[in-house]
């Protein structure tokens, strides 16, 4: 057996099976990353991840853990709905990013929502 | 706004304080200007004087290195003097401490923002490159002088990054009275030890990568870089690996939402590095102890260096959507630049000089120590590679069309059945001897087996039916069993333990990396979560722990009110709260409480209050939780035992020439 085949047959065969992994696993499981106007534009089917700020509009019930809020990018809002623990900074005006999918009544249940936070390791600099 | 406000106030304070105070600025940024100017000039002298090998000019150029090196510690020193001193003249100061943040925290400032970091960086790089340079010249005056160039190099980079781009030195127009404080996220203990580790682990590994260059510019195919360098790479792959655990002990005792590692794209660009270096400590092996790999080797030093510096480029430039980013800033295009650098650089490296690297040994058989260690290193490739894609894959499909991410679900599928094969290997590949699968090396595999099979039998019987639990906890028994098989033997002779104390250091690692995986699939597989409101008095149950909701009250602390909402939990009290603090628009933070039984742990989050003095609460119980981090111990335990101290041996294939048949 040559050297070429000796390391390359086997390089070649986890290639491929690592390969494989990634693609089955990315068409499986990716998700579209949307803005809330692109998601009324286009509605793809399944779980989709939109941004959009956070409206004046909060709702808590349940104890603060069911929340509903409208969500807005530049030109569409859309009615949000989420079931368990806020972020800490979360309130009017911030950027949340939602994952879940819109509904037949135009309400997107949100299974996770994380704020987006551009600047997480420092505060806002000085205006110099 | 605020600064011009309270400006006029301040200024009698302020000019007491300038003529001594803004001095710092200058002389913090003349510091790095003058280690660039060093820097280059090594940079160039070393390249030239190692082509002409002029050990005069050799000897300079290191020591221009030296010089760039001392620049950048005396500018560390001077900002950490500033932040000490509460001198809000500098911005950094400004933006990251204030008057009211405890002293070790704005200690810390000095590596919590982007310029200070860098810093931190290149500090960390000056300082193990000196080390690195010191007794250099034994591998051979041209390979330590291609070294101290392409190290000057670096530094030079980020001198000058520091020095044009982002100044940790930049005045503010007029001094603030108080600066703006640390983000409330970071003002924990965590902000002491994760960021310097997880930094000085990237930086150190620039080492290895400035040794391995030179040795193929110089033309110098032999172990003699893997050998000068290793204790840099040991030391650069432990700092890895307890930075990424403390991140994750981190993660976990301060986010709030129950685990530990999130598949962010910050937690990917560091584990990518790790996966390459941990596959270079392997593979290293066999050329030093077999003269084999020697551009497999190359390569893969390079990969580590070029995903650390990728890494920092994600970081810091804001380019992939991640919780943790650093405020935008004008280096993300100067990184890109410097990562295309490298690549090019090294790829016409590889393809122009490793030519000659081929050995002249004959092959050995696949089922070998060998085959082991190229299969493990093939498998840590395709882990990085599944890693890669899905950190890049926003990128990739926001320039071809509609923006696509992926989520836990997508590692856990591409990647899980990769470490699945991983840690299989872990079992046998230590009982495989070097060159030859002999008989009785394959005997010693019954040991793993028989205890895998036993523990899958005791899963089954328990009732546990999920596929990944039934793979990850057998072989990790297995792995464990392997350790202390080879333990076992080597206990009749106990003076091989201290002969081969790096072998055996390495086994204490990989068990090590057992007990982090037991801890990582029982606190995947088997957390429990549970949502519930309750009135003072009430109770909870979440797997067989129970909770009594006691009462709340507020709490008035230095920098932050916390409103405690007490638990009882047998005879001890949790006290999740949530802090608001003031100087930061009211920005609230959750303050998780953790109490850890034998098995699991009780994980209590606050989240909301209601108004009939009711708490909304969200428990989690994760069990081995804390495996993990005892775990991590471990492994850093046997790194420390089993290189400290250790001259390192002599090449194997110096040494003996005698084909070697039984396990060495």
């Amino acid at each position: 057996m040559t050297m070429a085949l000796r390391w390359g047959l086997p390089a070649v065969v986890v290639a491929a099976c690592v390969g494989y992994l990634i693609y089955s696993a990315s068409g499986g499981s990716s998700e579209y990353y949307l803005t809330v106007s692109q998601l009324r534009s286009q509605a793809p089917a399944g779980d989709v991840r939109v941004a959009g700020v956070v409206q004046n509009d909060v709702q808590k019930s349940d104890g603060g853990l069911h929340v509903t809020f409208t969500a807005k990018d530049g030109t569409a809002s859309m009615p949000v709905e989420y079931t368990g623990t806020l972020p800490d900074i979360f309130q009017p005006g911030i950027t949340v990013v939602v994952e879940g999918r819109l509904s037949g009544d135009g309400v997107f249940h949100a299974r996770t929502l994380l704020a987006k936070c551009p600047s997480r390791f420092s505060t806002q600099p000085y205006t110099q | 706004m605020l600064v011009v406000s309270l400006a006029p106030a301040a200024d009698a304070a302020n000019l007491r304080r300038t003529s001594g105070v803004v001095i710092l600025g200058y002389l913090g940024a003349g510091a790095l200007l003058a280690g660039l100017v060093m820097g280059g000039f090594s940079a160039l002298l070393s390249f030239w004087a190692g082509w002409r090998e002029t050990d005069v000019f050799i000897q300079v150029g290191r020591r221009a290195f030296y010089a760039a090196a001392a620049m950048t510690a005396i500018a560390a020193l001077l900002l950490e003097v500033a932040l000490l001193t509460h001198d809000f003249s500098l911005a950094y100061v400004a933006e990251h401490t204030d008057l009211s943040t405890p002293m070790p925290l704005v200690a810390a400032g000095f590596y919590g923002g982007q310029e200070g970091s860098l810093l931190y960086w290149t500090l960390i790089l000056g300082l193990l490159g000196c080390a690195s340079l010191v007794a250099s010249a034994r591998i051979g005056a041209r390979v330590a002088a291609y070294a101290a160039g392409i190290l000057a190099l670096i530094l030079s980079f980020f001198l000058f990054v520091l020095a044009v781009v982002a100044s940790p030195f930049d005045l503010l127009s007029i001094t603030p009275p108080d600066g703006l404080g640390l983000n409330p996220v970071l003002r924990d203990g965590g902000m002491l030890i994760h960021p310097p580790v997880v930094l000085a682990g990237f930086a150190s590994f620039a080492i290895p990568f400035a040794f391995a260059c030179a040795a193929l510019l110089a033309g110098r195919a032999d172990a003699a870089w893997i050998r000068h360098t290793r204790r840099f790479a040991l030391l650069a792959w432990s700092l890895q690996s307890a930075g990424l655990l403390l991140g994750m002990w981190w993660a976990y005792h301060v986010l709030g939402w129950g685990g530990y590692w999130s598949w962010d794209p910050v937690e990917n660009v560091a584990l990518m590095p790790w996966l390459a270096t941990t596959a270079y400590l392997h593979s290293s092996q066999v050329q030093e102890k077999r003269g084999r790999l020697r551009t497999w080797n190359f390569g893969l030093v390079i990969l580590a260096f070029l995903l650390v510096v990728f890494g920092t480029f994600i970081v810091r430039s804001g380019v992939v959507p991640s919780v943790h980013t650093f405020a935008i800033s004008a280096i993300g295009p100067w990184f890109f630049a410097f990562l295309f650098a490298c690549i090019v650089f090294s790829a016409a490296l590889i393809a122009f000089r490793a030519g000659g690297a081929r050995a002249h040994v004959e092959p050995a058989p696949a089922v070998s120590r060998e085959g082991a260690f190229v299969l493990q290193n093939l498998l840590l490739i395709g882990v990085i590679a599944v890693v890669f894609w899905g950190t890049i894959l926003p990128l990739v499909s926001g320039m071809l069309g509609t923006e696509r991410v992926v989520g836990a679900a997508y590692y856990e599928r591409a990647g899980g059945p990769i470490f699945v094969v991983i840690l299989g290997l872990m079992a046998v590949g230590p009982l495989l001897p070097w060159r030859q699968a002999g008989s009785a090396s394959l005997r010693a595999i019954r040991w793993p087996a028989a205890t895998a099979s036993v523990v899958l039998v005791g899963l089954l019987v328990v009732g546990i039916r999920s596929i990944p639990a039934l793979l990850a906890f057998p072989l990790a028994a297995g792995v464990a069993a392997t350790v202390f098989t080879e333990y076992g033997r080597a206990f009749k002779k106990p003076r091989t333990i201290l002969r081969k104390r790096r072998r055996y250091g390495a086994y204490l690692a990989h068990l090590g990396l057992v007990v982090v995986v037991a801890g990582l699939a029982a606190s995947h597989f088997a957390q429990q979560e549970k949502d519930v409101t309750l009135r003072p008095g009430e109770t909870v149950t979440v797997s067989g722990y129970t909770l009594t909701y006691t009462g709340s009250e507020q709490r008035e602390l230095q920098d932050h009110t916390d409103f405690v909402a007490a638990m009882r939990f047998g005879d001890k009290t949790l006290e999740p709260s949530r802090a608001t603090y003031g100087g930061l628009g009211g920005q609230a933070l959750t303050h998780v409480a953790i109490t850890t039984t034998p098995t699991s742990d009780v994980y209590v989050v606050l989240a909301a209050t209601g108004t009939d003095g009711s708490a909304s609460f969200r428990i989690f119980v994760n069990p081995l939780v804390t495996w993990i981090w005892a775990g991590g111990a471990v492994i850093i335990l046997g790194v420390v035992l089993g290189n400290v101290g250790e001259r390192g041996a002599a090449p194997e294939l110096a040494r003996r020439r005698v084909p070697v048949t039984l396990p060495a």
